[in-house]
């Protein structure tokens, strides 16, 4: 028996007035008086009404068998570079053409998805994606709202053992995973060939610590160009940028435990010193072009600076939509007695507990990045070096990305042999703790708050919430 | 002409058993009429907005964490908002903020109907000018600002530069940033405030302005005796719409969202902003909720001594 459509089951039964009936003979209606139908209608208001009121937060229906799950992600078709796009719906297309249950992309604006409301509506009333990507500053806000499903009960253990440790270590709780990387991003320091010549410079002058990268930017600043830039918004991105300088020093947000604030340092205290200095002495902007401090092409390639801290992602974004513009790529240098450190960011695939069909999205995930099949591993891959230009989350991926040339010279090789071994995973933290580190980075840097006072502060603060925090560690 | 609710006709070819029990006069079912004609927007308020605003009033008392946790915690939400020094900041910048833009739409706003609400060439292509910002979508508006205000390279501070000015940084210092705002926030309304203003003086009789000038009334003295006078119901009007919009941020939110996101240092962070971050960024829903009844409270307390001042918004000129 054929199966009835979605259209057949949803629509509600209208009886059909022939073109020779008029309507008003319909018994139906002609015996309706003005007070019956008013009734009616409110009644029918009313159970709206109702509905609606109650259907916010409490109600999730889930239909016994799903045809489909909805994936939502922030690269749009036709967008900043073609071949990322294509990389999600070639994906979704395999998985389709294998599956019963299938899957569709939904695009969410970047800016919508990353700092709007979208997905945080979408859980709260009780519609969240089935599948969606997120990034470590993100991942307890979810864990802790219990909408992550464990991943790693589907996963082969050569599969789990198949990604790096410093990747994984802020998507595992308890031993377990709950989002799979599709991507390692590093951040480092580009700099602009032509305004090094210009201002006679060459690559022996490439920084190598904090007062160096400021004397150097001093040469490099002039009327229209200032010499390095570090993000100025505030926001998840600024912190995450910001966690190098932090650590080179040997400071951190909290305690190996997690429990308790280990920010009020002075590794921390220098960290804020730095960035407000290259706002003091002129080398660095207040605010940025195109959107932001992760954008290379509206402010290195532009010319407004010379130098950019910047993830690797911006080789892709230079080489889509900066074509010919010549740059460089340096580890971020160190401060006195500092080590090399940089922060490894990257998106994963997390299924939602509380979508229409947890296990299948789950499975989704793990087949897309974390089976030990080829088209597993090679999908990586043609993330990592072909759609974009990042380090493979995967052991196996690597050597095959590395073999196939993607790491082979300039940038890319620079980052995947000096500054991703110095990474270490993007921390997760609770909304409350980065808005307390977020708070002391912006009022010492643009504020010109004093950076002794500011550690101390954002340090009680976190300490404050801590001690009432019950969820997941923070790593 | 009869309307159908005034047709007792259709009534009475009704069959006995049916007729209501219940006759009503004439000025009941006129009445009736009236309460169905409101009763879709009635309903559409009730629905979408006093429901809702229940809700999030509730919700105030609540801890909700957006993933469906719900716990009664009673007035810990307004507890928190007395010690909550992020949110004491916002009340600040939202005071700044609505004491410098509703008196700044107000003289921009009439300054700017006194001087095209007269009759010379291309006056229109000047009204179309000053109301255009309007039609511009906020977004765009503030994408366009935040490139002419960028350090260094932005359209203002290449003006600045070419006469000999220092440049500053629009929207990087917190202590100017604000008023970057509130200026782009001005540039945008004043021409939709020209417009109610300019229809407030159009009510004048010019029969005043005639007899003014004939007993020897300069223009100050006419626009002081005369105009800001019969313009007190545009102006309560204005100064209403105008506070309560300062208050609850609906241009703000657009314009700080794309162009400092609350930054730089908080110095942008009105309520409204502050509530969407508690909200939507950690999903503090109930705390949200909290500070947004609070917002309402203070609307309402200005709203009702707008009224009280103003007796109602009546205005009577003998």
């Amino acid at each position: 028996m054929k199966p009835p459509t979605e259209s057949e089951v949803t629509s509600p039964v209208v009886p059909s007035v022939s073109a020779t009936e008029s309507p008003v003979s319909n018994p139906s209606l002609s015996g309706l008086t003005r007070r019956e139908l008013l009734i009616g209608g409110g009644k029918v208001a009313m159970v709206a009404a109702v509905s609606s009121l109650f259907s916010p937060f409490n109600i999730n229906v889930k239909a016994a068998t799903p045809k489909s799950l909805s994936f939502w992600q922030f690269y749009s078709p036709g967008g900043g570079v073609a071949t990322q796009d294509k990389w999600f719906q070639d994906m979704v297309k395999s998985w389709n053409s294998s599956h019963d249950i299938k899957v569709e992309l939904l695009y969410v604006p970047n800016q919508d998805y990353m700092n709007g409301s979208k997905l945080q509506t979408a859980f709260a009333s009780g519609q969240g994606p089935d599948i969606f990507v997120i990034s470590p500053g993100d991942f307890l806000r979810y864990y802790n709202g219990g909408v992550l499903v464990e991943l790693s009960q589907y996963m082969e253990d050569a599969a789990k053992k198949d990604f790096f440790d410093n990747v994984m270590e802020t998507r595992i709780v308890d031993g377990k995973i709950y989002g799979l990387p599709m991507e390692v991003e590093p951040m480092a320091m580009y700099y602009s060939h032509k305004a090094f010549s210009e201002a006679k410079l060459s690559e022996a002058d490439v920084p190598k610590t904090w007062d160096h990268l400021i004397e150097v930017s001093k040469k490099l600043t002039k009327k229209s160009q200032f010499g390095c830039l570090f993000e100025t918004g505030p926001g998840y991105y600024q912190n995450f940028t910001w966690y190098p300088f932090l650590w080179q020093g040997g400071g951190d947000i909290v305690t190996p435990e997690g429990n308790k604030s280990a920010f009020n340092s002075p590794a921390t205290v220098q960290a804020l010193k730095f960035w407000q200095d290259a706002i003091k002495e002129g080398v660095a902007p207040r605010n940025e072009l195109g959107f932001g401090g992760g954008d290379p092409v509206a402010n290195l390639a532009s010319g407004y600076c010379a130098m950019q801290n910047l993830g690797i992602w911006g080789v892709s974004l230079l080489r889509e939509n900066a074509k010919g513009f010549e740059y460089g790529v340096f580890p971020c240098p160190t401060p006195p007695n500092g080590q090399p450190k940089s922060v490894l960011g990257g998106w994963s695939f997390v299924a939602n507990a509380k979508g229409k069909d947890p296990e299948t999205a789950a499975k989704f995930c793990v087949w897309a990045l974390g089976s030990m099949s080829d088209d597993s591993i090679g999908r990586v891959v043609d993330w990592c070096i072909k759609a974009k230009s990042d380090i493979s989350p995967r052991k196996s991926a690597l050597e095959k990305a590395t073999e196939l040339g993607g790491y082979k010279d300039g940038p890319m090789k620079v980052l995947k042999d000096d500054v991703f071994p110095t990474g270490r995973g993007e921390p997760r933290v609770p909304p409350e703790v980065y808005k307390a580190v977020s708070d002391a980075i912006q009022a010492c840097q643009l504020g010109g708050a004093d950076p002794k006072q500011q550690a101390a502060e954002a340090s009680q603060n976190i300490d404050a919430f801590l001690a009432g925090y019950s969820g997941a560690p923070l790593r | 002409m009869r309307s159908s609710l005034d047709a007792p006709s259709v009534v009475e070819r009704r069959p006995a058993g049916r007729r209501s029990g219940v006759r009503l006069k004439r000025s009941q079912r006129e009445a009736l009429a009236a309460y169905l004609f409101i009763l879709p927007d009635a309903l559409g308020l009730a629905i979408f907005v006093a429901v809702p605003m229940l809700f999030s009033l509730s919700l105030g008392f609540f801890s909700v964490n957006g993933f469906g946790g719900f716990r009664f915690v009673g007035l810990a939400n307004y507890q928190r908002m007395l010690i909550d020094p992020l949110f004491r900041k916002s009340l600040w910048v939202t005071f700044v903020y609505v004491l410098i833009l509703v008196p700044a739409l107000y003289i921009t706003g009439l300054g700017l109907a006194v001087l095209v609400n007269r009759r010379m060439p291309l006056i229109g292509v000047f009204r179309s000018m000053f109301f255009m910002p309007n039609v511009v979508s906020l977004v765009v508006v503030a994408l366009t600002w935040q490139v002419m205000l960028v350090d260094k390279v932005g359209f203002v501070n290449r003006v600045f530069q070419l006469f000999g000015l220092p440049g500053y940084s629009w929207l990087g210092d917190p202590n100017i940033t604000l008023y970057s705002i509130l200026f782009v926030t001005v540039w945008f309304l004043m021409g939709y405030y020209m417009i109610i203003f300019m229809s407030g003086l159009q009510e004048i009789p010019r029969e005043y302005y005639d007899a003014a000038r004939i007993d020897g009334a300069g223009p100050w003295a006419t626009f002081t005796r005369i105009t800001l006078p019969l313009l007190r119901p545009t102006s309560f009007f204005v100064l209403l719409v105008s506070l309560v919009s300062a208050v609850a941020g609906s241009q703000a939110f657009d314009l700080i969202y794309v162009m400092t996101r609350g930054g730089p240092a908080n110095s942008t962070s009105l309520v409204i902003f502050y509530i969407y971050q508690q909200a939507f960024q950690f999903n503090n829903y109930g705390y949200a909720a909290g500070m947004a009844s609070f917002l309402v409270l203070i609307l309402l307390v200005v709203t009702i001594t707008l009224f009280a001042v103003t007796k109602g918004g009546r205005f009577h000129f003998t």
